[in-house]
């Protein structure tokens, strides 16, 4: 009995072999990089990180519910516009909380959109994303159509600090856990796992499965403005393709994490583990002195090898087995 | 506590195919009806529109003399109408408890799930079967690690978790054992006296005689009977069922004892299959019978090279490793399997397609199409399957015209040997008639046959032997007198009586 | 395929309105709009609509349609098929073939020969990767477009030197017969062997069921696993064609050339009524969607030039709107209650 335990907590827990990556991950950059631990760089690393961190919650709750969004780049990229023009370098407080309500709201609206076609006109969600990710984008460059913004630099200070020694950016990291604790011990997180594990299913037991779809996009939607907002208060400007990368990042992110693609398992603590993995192999790569051209492949090599890894150990055991 | 259903005169559509054109049924407070029908005669759409899964298009539900018209199940459910299908409503790797709950958890006032409640009233409830199903089975395990049984069990609990006012089994038996079914009526007889109505759709007529109290019969989407049990019969139901139509003879035939053995098994271990050896003559029609899930469909798949499997096999001798349903194929084996939805056919494709999926590299490259349709048209014609064009999408065949294609996909390759994996499960009575026949012409031209039923009357009327699987093995092999309901029964349950 | 056809897709049957619509089949469907639009282009600009200016418009799109010929094979084989690495290896090809060749004409055969050969072990690394590794297609490809980069650089050391054979331009990208560019005549070759090997093959007929039910067509015979390795590897080599042709047209190369095309290769693929699930559709299809596709860009980019004030912007999101309408048309998925 004790091993079918096993299996079931490593069942129930997915995000452990991502965990076992990134110590392992940690234990070569630490060889390489003697300071990783310190303060500084925890802090500098988790500034850069953030933004995707933020940006991959959205995307693990559509990915569990069985979709995809490959506009969550693009929408970071509509949340950014609105920031950079809207906080200036002497912003009040009031001007600022004004940002951030119509970049959540631009957000909101992106992910109704989304959620509509995909949800209640059954679009297919890979295609359609990539369209409405076009419209977004356009969106965006209507707003800025050219680099710029000068966001006041109290919010980079806060966004930098270290209140009672631990990083700002960490204890954010920290709260995003504890709300996906919370949230996953709801009757929502039921439906929408029941939803993407097997939706014929859910439907016959009177799941709303078209509303669940259509919120996880707004979900999406959201944490790509608040994800917009972590980079513009740490960039400060704007600019018309920022969000580009992130779409795919997020995707590679989620799925290193553990959180399976066909939806119905998973969860946010592995996808965070996994953009803090991307960033690990990306500071080894720099740090071991690999030769500038060489560096895309050699990282590229590392990610396929870690959603691979997965999938070949199962070919082993399969092949022991027999 | 319960409700009274009336359902008058419904009508549904699916695009061009009237699936019910006056369906009705009534059912009251304590009582347990039987819902008949052949396949395709519109129960399932029936109880899917009182269920609110499906909406009708014309026609009248009253729940308790109310007008209802249900617009997603939940709105079905809120009302006390529950149904258990085949374990279609599971989530395979959510728990047992998760999925027995779902959408009525017990929650804190701050909308967070009571774990711990979940998993105690899930263990009441499983403690109503308890003594019929094994350890594995509790609130923790993932539905995708149980066997089918307990699957279904989980289904029949879910169903009684949202404490139904109407409750419709749709062949909830069909994976149970026979201490579980026992269990089941048990349960039954419980919730008739606490006032649910039951609605009990079935094809097996022992249960219905056992358990309900009166019957409505479906047949080509009308409603065209409906009595009390103990003012009917067997042979009266079959007949509403069916129409009048005369059932075919069985295919029974003299066993050719003497010919050459086509098929020799040593030692076969694959799956659940733990060791099974046997012989096929040619021209033979060997059963395989036992309760459900004892090899018989994991043996028929490993003949056919689908799935792995160790020892040995020789086809006219000769040894053979078949490791794809290509190699087996290459030397003459075919396959029908079970279910022909998920299994036989690629349903949006046309009936050409289908029917030559096995048989493509016979027509060289370029593909020579007019032979390809030619062959196709004569196939259609052998088996009597009703279309207009090959071109036709399968999905707008019947079900008895469906299977057809899945069989004829195979006939045309003239097999040696044809394993059948309980084809006849889910058939009415005027195709499973049309389908001895076939089996007798087969016979006649000399191919074997290795047949799996779940059907014992099936097994008994049709073959020369039959082998009894149970646990992985062969526990009887019954012949000439020895082969009679009785012994196979015993033999099912791994016990024996010889009469 | 005749142009009659049933539904084909199994939405839930609305209500009359546009229902004649579902009769024609998609392909054709999405021509008709091609001309509409093509047309439209004539009311902005009156020079849109003439016999130079609709060649060009089949030019470019046959650039795309036959970057999308190994996408519609891969979309068509079903089990999520995607391959996302398809613009990496249109670059690589690009870079190679301008590489080897160095502007010499004689080198154009080798240098095909080894960029074909480059396309087919991607595709094969992502067949084997889909297959017996279990890796889904999406991330497998996505995977794999990383390691196509990665690879570009260090072939290339950053550095881009090379030079387009003059034949491939005479050739491929400049008029050739009645004015009319050799990749057009190209392009309807390819459409014939893409129809032969769909429809009259049996390849093609494993290729459709494999993208129905891998379950039933495994229990029919199929080989699966080799069908869906052949397929990866058919469309990492008709990327690597689609990159060769590039090249005749553009002349030079540069890091991304191939990435514009590998969204709008899907797209095509979309608009042009195969099932994104696999199963059904067909070449003909992404030639029209290709068509389409290229015919928004050329009528916004007409727009631009009549209003100023209609920037890139305002074509993205026109863009973005269009592709979402005409997937509401052809790209709807089975609803959960009927």
């Amino acid at each position: 009995m004790s091993i079918n335990r096993l299996q079931r907590v490593l069942k129930r827990h997915s995000y452990l072999f991502a965990l076992l990556l990134l110590v392992v991950a940690l234990l070569i950059n630490f060889s390489l990089q003697a300071n990783l631990f310190a303060l500084t760089t925890i802090n500098r690393n988790l500034a850069n990180s953030l933004p995707l961190m933020v940006l991959v919650v959205g995307q693990t709750v559509v990915i569990i519910g069985g979709g995809i969004d490959l506009s969550v780049g693009a929408i970071v990229t509509l949340g950014n516009a609105i920031l950079a023009t809207r906080i200036a370098a002497d912003a009040s407080p009031g001007d600022i909380g004004l940002a951030i309500l119509l970049t959540c709201g631009a957000g909101l609206l992106a992910g109704v959109i989304n959620g509509l076609c995909v949800a209640y006109l059954r679009l297919q969600p890979l295609v359609t994303t990539y369209a409405t990710s076009f419209i977004f984008s356009g969106v965006a460059l209507l707003i800025l159509p050219r680099p710029g913004g000068d966001v006041t630099r109290d919010l980079r200070t806060l966004y930098l600090s270290t209140p009672g020694g631990i990083p700002f950016t960490l204890w954010m990291v920290l709260l995003i856990v504890v709300i996906w604790l919370l949230a996953r011990g709801t009757r929502y997180a039921q439906f929408l796992f029941a939803t993407g594990g097997k939706p014929d299913a859910a439907y016959f037991t009177g799941v709303p499965v078209n509303f669940v779809r259509f919120s996880t996009y707004l979900w999406s939607g959201l944490f790509g403005a608040l994800a917009a907002l972590a980079l513009t208060v740490s960039t400060r400007t704007g600019s018309p393709h920022v969000g580009d990368s992130m779409t795919l990042q997020s995707v590679v992110a989620v799925i290193l994490g553990g959180t399976r693609l066909s939806g119905g398992q998973g969860g946010v603590v592995g996808s965070l583990i996994g953009v803090v993995i991307l960033g690990v192999i990306s500071n080894i790569i720099s740090f071991a002195n690999v030769p500038s051209w060489w560096q895309t492949l050699v990282n590229a090599l590392i990610i396929i090898g870690a959603l691979v890894g997965p999938g070949l150990v199962r070919l082993a055991r399969k092949a022991v087995a027999r | 506590m319960g409700l009274s259903l009336s359902a008058r005169h419904i009508v549904k559509r699916y695009g061009g195919v009237l699936a019910l054109s006056d369906g009705n049924l009534e059912v009251t407070s304590g009582e347990v009806v039987a819902l008949m029908g052949a396949n395709g005669s519109g129960k399932s759409t029936l109880t899917k529109i009182i269920t609110g899964v499906v909406a009708p298009n014309e026609g009248q539900l009253l729940i308790d003399n109310q007008l209802a018209r249900f617009s997603h199940p939940s709105a079905a459910k809120r009302l006390g109408i529950v149904a258990v299908y085949q374990e279609l409503s599971l989530i395979p790797d959510m728990t047992v408890a998760e999925n027995i709950w779902l959408t009525h958890e017990p929650m804190t006032a701050n909308f967070r799930l009571r774990g711990r409640e979940m998993r105690t009233r899930s263990q009441v409830l499983l403690d109503l079967f308890s003594g019929t199903v094994g350890p594995a089975l509790d609130p923790e395990a993932p539905i995708g690690a149980l066997a089918p049984g307990e699957r279904q069990i989980v289904e029949i609990l879910k169903a009684i978790s949202a404490e139904p006012r109407l409750l419709i089994l749709d062949e909830a038996t069909a994976s149970l054992d026979r201490q579980q079914v026992i269990r089941l009526f048990d349960l039954i007889k419980t919730w008739k006296q606490q006032g649910i109505a039951i609605v009990f759709v079935s094809h097996r007529m022992e249960e219905i005689f056992r358990i309900a109290d009166r019957t409505t019969v479906i047949r080509n989407g009308k409603t065209v009977y409906s009595e009390r049990m103990e003012n009917t019969t067997e042979q009266e139901l079959i007949r509403q069922m069916i129409g009048d139509v005369s059932l075919h003879a069985a295919a029974h035939l003299e066993s050719p004892a003497a010919s050459p053995v086509r098929l020799r098994v040593e030692g076969l271990t694959a799956g659940s299959v733990r060791g099974v050896s046997l012989q096929l003559h040619d021209a033979e029609l060997l059963g395989l019978g036992g309760l459900q899930g004892q090899g018989q469909t994991d043996l028929l798949l490993a003949l056919f090279g689908a799935i792995p499997h160790t020892g040995r096999v020789l086809v006219d001798d000769r040894p053979v490793a078949f490791r794809h349903p290509d190699d087996a194929m290459q030397q003459g084996v075919a396959f029908v399997p079970g279910d022909r939805s998920t299994e036989g056919l690629l349903l949006i494709r046309s009936i050409l397609d289908n029917l030559q999926l096995p048989s493509w590299a016979r027509y060289g490259f370029p593909l020579r199409m007019p032979k390809a349709y030619s062959d196709a048209t004569s196939a259609a014609r052998d088996l009597n399957i009703m279309m207009t064009s090959l071109d036709m999408l399968v999905s707008s065949l019947s079900g008895g015209n469906a299977q057809k294609v899945v069989l004829g996909k195979w006939l045309m390759r003239k097999p040696n040997l044809l394993l059948l994996n309980d084809p006849t499960k889910g058939v009415d009575v005027g195709a499973k008639g049309e389908f001895y026949s076939l089996l007798a012409n087969l016979r006649q031209s000399g191919t074997s046959i290795l047949f799996y039923s779940s059907d014992d009357e099936e097994l008994l009327n049709l073959c020369d032997r039959v082998l009894v699987l149970h646990d992985g093995r062969i526990s009887a092999e019954l012949r000439a007198a020895g082969l009679n309901h009785a012994n196979l029964v015993a033999a099912s349950m791994g016990t024996e009586q010889r009469l | 395929m005749s142009a009659v056809d049933l539904s084909q897709n199994n939405t839930s049957n609305g209500s009359g309105r546009l229902s004649f619509m579902r009769r024609l089949s998609p392909p054709v469907l999405a021509l008709i709009l091609a001309v509409i639009l093509f047309f439209a282009g004539g009311l902005v600009n009156p020079n849109f609509v003439s016999v130079t200016s609709a060649i060009n418009v089949v030019r470019l799109a046959a650039f795309l349609g036959i970057i999308a010929a190994g996408q519609t094979l891969v979309i068509l084989s079903g089990g999520e098929g995607i391959d996302l690495s398809a613009g990496g290896v249109v670059t690589l090809a690009a870079i190679l073939v301008f590489r080897l060749t160095n502007g010499e004409n004689n080198m154009v055969p080798v240098a095909l020969l080894v960029a074909l050969s480059a396309g087919a072990i991607i595709g094969f690394v992502n067949g084997i990767g889909v297959t017996l590794i279990g890796i889904p297609p999406l991330v497998m490809t996505l995977g794999m477009a990383g390691v196509v980069s990665g690879t570009i650089l260090v072939v290339t050391g950053g550095q881009l030197s090379g030079k387009t054979p003059e034949i491939m331009a005479q050739w491929i990208s400049d008029p050739l017969v009645g004015g009319i560019p050799g990749v057009v005549f190209f392009w309807l070759l390819l459409s014939g062997v893409m129809w032969v090997v769909l429809e009259r093959s049996t390849y093609g007929r494993q290729l459709f069921a494999i993208g129905v039910n891998r379950l039933a067509a495994r229990l029919s015979g199929v080989r699966v696993q080799r069908v869906v390795i052949l397929t990866f590897t058919l469309s990492g080599l008709l990327s690597a064609l689609g990159g060769f042709m590039l090249l005749g047209f553009s002349q030079i190369v540069f890091l991304n050339l191939g990435d514009p095309y590998l969204f709008p290769a899907i797209a095509a693929v979309a608009v042009g009524g195969t099932l994104l699930s696999g199963g059904k559709g067909s070449y003909w299809g992404t030639m029209s969607g290709a068509l389409v596709l290229t015919l928004i860009d050329s009528l916004l980019t007409a727009m631009r030039a009549r209003i100023p004030e209609l920037g890139e912007a305002h074509k993205l999101i026109i863009l973005g709107v269009i592709l979402v309408i005409l997937l509401s048309f052809y790209g709807r998925q089975r609803s959960v209650r009927q």
